[in-house]
């Protein structure tokens, strides 16, 4: 039942926090990514469930069992590197059947194992070829059928499509999430790739400067981001500053700072806070009467048109129309904006400002 | 500035460019290789002398294969002894942290510090069973063969080479191989072995052949050693036998053709053995594939591994560090038999200066330019082939390069004076200028070529980019180099005596002090010797360090 | 700012040909990506226009004038690599100076451009730092600013955004491309991320096999691919083989077991077998109505913005859509849903002679 369980893991540097108490679940069978911005110790914390560092305070617990001082190959965790590291002296059969082979079994049943996990990731006919022969994408499956074939229940990605081209990167992904599930693999995956990470995770845990911002399901993430950051980090969204001026049967009113006003599901700040509304730019729409604004430039973007304007309260308000539309709109033009009530998030103006508040480096 | 900017365009034309590296590469030929491989061609114009001289008389031919079948055991065993310690110590000082570690890293290259005429003299008397007035109450004295002590000298010098080779390896090596091996399961034995061992093997060579090649060519320590135990005339080793054998062909000419065939020997010798091994051990299937999961991960923890470290530190204390400082424990307990000459010592180490300060200049001058040229020129055949041969200086043992280039220069005549000292230039700058042109290259290598690739489209010319981008980048190699080339020059022996019996170096100066029984005043120069080394390897360490902190 | 034209360049490296009678021209002052798999000769491309890498065959000019023999450092086109290359011992303002220095130009228009350069790249609060202590993106801005101080007259930028993590990249994208328009230097830029180039470029240039297959406005390269390759690769699409039946205003293309779809007008004749092509977002799926052909929801992805939802359609394999996520509560796996397209949106080709999954490969 390998059950991963971080309490209060932290990872001191010096006077630097590269992991700062960071308190985590993964329930068995579960598919879990860590996303945050590079720097944010979402590697180190990888390696320090891996047992390649051993933290400065707190507790692992892996499979109910307290991992400090265990070494690494004691932990049976199947790790899967970010540069691959297939070892370049082995072929394709001798790599994946190391773990058999360190266990010592049968020569044969190493084999076998190793055709077994090839198969799962449609490499079997590559078996004797050498890590330098294959493309990036088969290297990435390679080194995942090696993790895969020391039978570990608890399977690390660390960044395992990062070096991959985005075509082959999208491809990967679902293979990833289909084969772990098939094998009923409990699973953290650590990237940067906020749409990666929603569409392999079962459940997301944003980090920053080695804390955790919050945790939950892709959707809740996307659509009810309980921080200012997280909102920006997943996904893209616009940011309005404005303050709450009313409130009324189930809605909030807030007002923008040229004077607009946005209409927003009850929010339950009081009136007079200071906040800013978050609303994705597929949930904006031109109309008749709304936030004026000016079209600062339209972008293509295959099946639809990115506006991005600039509006009269000084926000930058970013939306999306379909490629039928897209040349009704030219850069000068004016514009009115309206919002999904029910699709916006209000949240408290942070003190240190709104550019502070969702800086990616 | 108007004459730089001319100057800066005249030789970034591509003619000059050309122009510039076929001297370069002339030089290299010309000055380098030809003559040290020029006895060679003894064996084809005066085979008939050699046959009649040498071939004919079977006491002096059993007496040469002895020296050279001594010579080849002793460098076996050394290199096989070396690679089995040093191994452990490579691994500590790369992947482990610990404190003193950069004391430690210090300490493993001070043998190199010391001139082998020096060293030859401490291990003696440390180990060596020594005639009554040089045993020293502090000396070990238990190794009565000559056989043996020659391995213990060996061992010494060469321990560093080993080491700093592995070391070299090992640090190239991405980490990653190994923390992906114990992700697999695998305790830190068992992926040393299945995976960093075959990893190792392309750059093993390397170090098996300097280390090798190295303990083929000791000279002076040889001497000196054999020569404080009294046995310089039942043991020879091929250097040592050319040494004498030289030495006697002044008054006698006859000797000659002998003196050919024995290096023509060594040299054929050397080379083929050194491609055997290179192929063997780039062959080589490390057949083991089973694995003994419990014994092995029992012996990567706990215990088994601080004990292993805990011996080679030992190891370097005993074998390595003691015998080569050993010698400041005789000075204080001895008594002088004669006062010190130390207006011809100081004479003799002005001399040693100027040639090693001339010779690293010029190495300097036209050893970089080839580093360049080939570090940059991977892939090309002409550079490919230059890299291979600029190691042949560095194989064949110093003394029958020595001879081979007094051969090609003056015909194997005696000189005195200032074509002399040229010679002895001439051949310290064969052997020296392989480890500049292996120090820069190294370097340059480990340098993106994406740098001086941005400069030149930011507008600098091939020459701007190198001076502005690459040159800070390899200034301490280069300035490594430099050092290396200038204390291998301070130290060497045989080569000098082979191409002018009588130059007045430092070591030489000792020689003829041991070989007089002069044993005090030997010390005394040794001693001075060995601090000023010392000081200048002592430079070495902090202007490296200094960089690879910044 | 020149144009720069690539003209049956050839070149290669032992057996790999990393150009194979490539042509190109870069209009002035535009900003033209490059667009290909690993492999596919960008970045031997881009170090051709340099003058790094010297063609075996075919000339490159610069407003006519022969380039081939001119070196690097007299073409006035400056490479920004993917790794930036920042030299680590200068500091920001002196790696920015760099080419000015070489160029011996005086102090006081060196100050001005220094300052200038920190501006416009938002770091002059930075001048004194080292590489190592600066962040990707800064980094990058760094090597930008470098690269334009330096006055060239060509930027070539080798995958820039490929170090920078993925919601960084969004930003950068827009601040690169109006850094390069605002000084109006002809840029070429190299990536395999096509969302990339989409947003980035005045003209794509698919590039595979060391060879440009298809050159166009973003627009032109989406809608109207002249492949299946590219129809795949810029944008994923899905497949529908058949033979041509009825041509009016669309065509008709009919598949096996009696299954039909629309595609827009095409020249291929009757009873000819073709691949049609449509884009992942265009395909549209419902629960209701009338589609070409039925297919099972397999899998369901939270992309944020999307859902993509993976289809089993039998014999025809595996279809793609991409919908809004606010259907998510409306679909399950499970579901039988119809799929259909606007005629206009699909693509007709001729079937590949290697066969389609060869000319799809990307690797």
């Amino acid at each position: 039942m390998p059950q991963v369980e971080l309490k209060r893991v932290t990872m001191r540097y010096g006077k630097l926090r590269a992991v700062d108490e960071v308190d985590l679940t993964i329930a068995d069978g579960e598919y879990v990514t860590i996303l945050g911005p590079s720097g944010c110790g979402k590697t180190t914390l990888i390696r320090i469930i891996a047992g390649i560092l051993e933290p400065t305070e707190g507790e692992v617990w892996i499979g109910g069992r307290e991992m400090r001082g265990v070494p690494i190959e004691d932990r049976d965790v199947g790790y899967v590197f970010q540069n691959i590291a297939l070892f370049p002296h082995l072929d394709v059969e001798d790599n994946v059947s190391y773990g058999p082979r360190v266990k010592d079994l049968p020569r044969e049943e190493q084999v076998q194992v190793a055709k077994r996990y090839l198969e799962l990731v449609k490499l079997l006919d590559k078996m004797e070829m050498f890590p330098s022969e294959l493309c990036g994408g088969e290297q990435q499956k390679a080194s995942l059928a090696r993790a895969l074939a020391t039978g570990a229940k608890l399977l690390l990605l660390d960044e395992p499509l990062s070096a991959l081209d985005a075509r082959v990167r999208a491809d990967l992904r679902y293979e990833l999430r289909r084969i772990v599930k098939a094998l009923g693999l409990t699973t953290v995956h650590v990237t940067h790739d906020q749409e990666e990470a929603m569409s392999v995770s079962d459940r997301i845990m944003v980090m920053r400067a080695g804390g955790v911002v919050e945790t939950g399901t892709p959707e809740q993430l996307y659509t009810q981001p309980k921080d200012i950051f997280t909102a920006n980090f997943v996904g893209e969204t616009n940011l309005l500053e404005g303050w709450v001026r009313g409130r009324a049967e189930g809605k909030s009113l807030i007002e923008l700072r040229d004077g607009s006003t946005v209409e927003v599901t009850e929010c339950g700040h009081k009136e007079g806070d200071a906040v800013v509304i978050s609303v994705r730019p597929e949930f904006v729409f031109p109309f008749t009467d709304g936030l004026p604004s000016r079209v600062q430039y339209v972008t293509y973007m295959g099946t639809y048109w990115r506006v991005v304007a600039q509006s009269r309260s000084e926000d930058r308000v970013e939306f999306d129309v379909p490629a039928a539309e897209g040349k009704l709109y030219h850069q000068g033009q004016e514009v009115y904006l309206t919002v999904n009530r029910k699709a916006a998030v209000v949240y408290p103006r942070p003190l240190e400002g709104i550019a502070e508040a969702v800086k990616l480096e | 500035m108007r004459w730089l900017e001319k100057a800066t365009e005249l030789i970034s034309r591509r003619r000059f460019r050309k122009g510039w590296l076929a001297f370069i590469i002339f030089f290299f030929l010309v000055f380098v290789i030809i003559p040290t491989v020029f006895v060679l061609s003894y064996a084809f114009t005066n085979w008939g002398d050699i046959q009649s001289t040498v071939l004919n008389d079977p006491a002096e031919m059993q007496k040469i294969w002895t020296a050279i079948g001594n010579s080849f055991e002793i460098a076996g065993i050394v290199t096989l002894v070396d690679f089995l310690v040093g191994m452990p110590m490579a691994w500590m000082l790369v992947r482990k942290k610990f404190r003193g570690k950069e004391f430690l890293d210090t300490i493993i290259d001070m043998p190199l510090a010391v001139p082998t005429a020096a060293l030859g003299f401490s291990a003696a008397i440390f180990w060596g069973i020594t005639p009554a007035d040089l045993t020293n109450p502090l000396g070990l004295n238990i190794i009565g063969s000559p056989f043996l002590l020659i391995i213990l000298l060996h061992i010494v010098f060469s321990y560093p080479y080993m080491v700093r080779s592995l070391s070299a390896i090992l640090e190239q090596i991405d980490e990653t191989y190994e923390t992906a091996g114990r992700t697999l399961g695998a305790s830190k034995l068992t992926v040393a072995r299945t995976i960093t061992l075959p990893l190792f093997r392309a750059g093993l060579v390397t170090g098996i052949i300097l280390c090798f090649a190295r303990s083929l060519s000791e000279t002076g320590g040889t001497v000196v050693a054999l020569t404080t135990v009294g046995a310089q005339k039942l043991f020879y080793t091929a250097p040592t036998l050319i040494d004498e054998v030289k030495k006697n062909s002044i008054t006698n000419p006859a000797l000659i053709p002998e003196l050919s065939f024995i290096s023509i020997i060594l040299i054929v010798l050397a080379l083929a053995l050194l491609a055997v091994m290179a192929i063997i051990v780039k062959r080589a299937h490390l057949p083991i594939r089973k694995i003994w999961p419990r014994p092995e991960k029992i012996l990567s923890r706990g215990l088994a591994p601080k004990a292993k470290d805990f011996s080679s530190i030992l190891f370097l204390s005993f074998i390595v560090l003691i015998p080569s400082f050993f010698i400041f424990t005789y000075v204080l307990t001895a008594t002088p038999s004669q006062p010190m000459n130390w207006g011809m010592f100081g004479e003799a180490l002005l001399y040693s200066f100027i040639v090693a300060g001339v010779v690293t200049v010029i190495d300097l001058a036209l050893g970089v330019p080839l580093a360049l040229y080939i570090a940059r020129g991977r892939s090309k055949r002409l550079p490919e082939t230059l890299d291979i041969l600029v190691n042949v200086p560095l194989i064949v043992p110093t003394v029958a390069l020595g001879y081979s280039l007094g051969l090609f220069w003056v015909g194997g005549q005696p000189v005195n004076g200032a074509v002399g000292i040229v010679l002895v230039m001439l051949a310290h700058i064969a052997f020296t200028y392989p480890l500049m042109v292996r120090s820069v290259t190294g370097a340059v290598e480990e340098v993106d070529p994406v740098y001086e690739e941005t400069a030149r489209t930011l507008g600098a010319k091939p020459v701007q980019a190198f001076r502005r981008v690459l040159y800070p980048v390899i200034s301490s190699s280069i300035l490594a180099g430099a050092i290396m080339a200038f204390t291998r020059s301070l130290g060497e022996t045989g080569a000098t005596r082979a191409v002018v019996e009588g130059a007045n170096t430092a070591p030489n100066f000792i020689v003829n002090l041991v070989q007089a029984h002069d044993y005090y005043s030997a010390a005394l120069a040794c001693i001075v010797l060995i601090v000023i080394s010392y000081a200048f390897m002592l430079a070495l360490r902090y202007m490296v360090r200094k960089r690879r902190r910044d | 700012m020149p144009v720069i034209k690539l003209e049956g360049i050839g070149k290669r490296y032992g057996d790999i040909k990393a150009a194979d009678g490539l042509d190109l021209e870069v209009r002035n002052g535009e900003y033209l990506c490059l667009l290909g798999p690993t492999g596919a000769g960008k970045t031997t491309a881009l170090r051709i226009i340099s003058g790094l890498t010297k063609p075996d065959k075919g000339k490159i000019t610069f407003d006519g004038k022969v380039m081939n023999e001119e070196e690097p450092e007299n073409r006035r086109a400056v490479m920004l690599s993917q790794t930036y290359a920042l030299f680590p011992q200068l500091t920001v303002a002196k790696n920015i100076l760099f080419g000015p220095d070489i160029q011996d130009v005086p102090d006081e228009v060196k100050k001005r451009t220094l300052a200038e350069m920190l501006d416009l790249v938002r770091l002059t609060h930075r001048p004194d730092a080292y590489p190592k202590e600066l962040s990707g993106g800064m980094q990058q801005r760094t090597a930008l600013a470098r690269a334009l101080a330096s006055g060239a007259d060509v930027l070539l930028l080798d995958e820039p955004l490929r170090a920078i993590d993925a919601r960084l990249r969004i930003s950068l994208r827009q601040e690169l491309r109006s850094l390069a328009k605002s000084l109006g230097i002809t840029t070429v830029h190299v990536t395999h991320d096509h969302d990339e180039a989409l947003v980035m470029a005045d003209r794509i240039a698919v590039i595979r096999g060391g060879k440009i297959i298809q050159v166009g406005s973003p627009a032109e390269v989406f809608d109207n691919p002249v492949s299946p390759f590219v129809a795949n690769f810029v944008g994923q699409s899905n497949f529908f083989v058949g033979k041509v039946g009825a041509k009016r205003e669309a065509t008709e293309v009919r598949g096996e077991n009696g299954r039909s779809v629309m595609a827009q007008p095409c020249s291929c004749r009757e009873g000819e077998n073709v691949v049609v092509a449509v884009k992942v977002g265009n395909t549209e799926i419902s629960k209701e109505g009338e589609g070409f052909f039925e297919g099972r929801v397999e899998r369901i992805l939270f992309e944020g913005r999307n859902l993509h939802i993976d289809l089993d359609v039998g014999e025809l394999g595996r279809f793609a859509a991409k919908v809004p996520s606010w259907r998510l509560g409306k679909l399950s796996k499970g579901d039988k849903v119809q799929i259909k397209w606007s005629a206009e949106k699909a693509s007709v080709f001729p079937v590949p002679p290697g066969g389609l999954e060869e000319e799809l490969r990307v690797e």
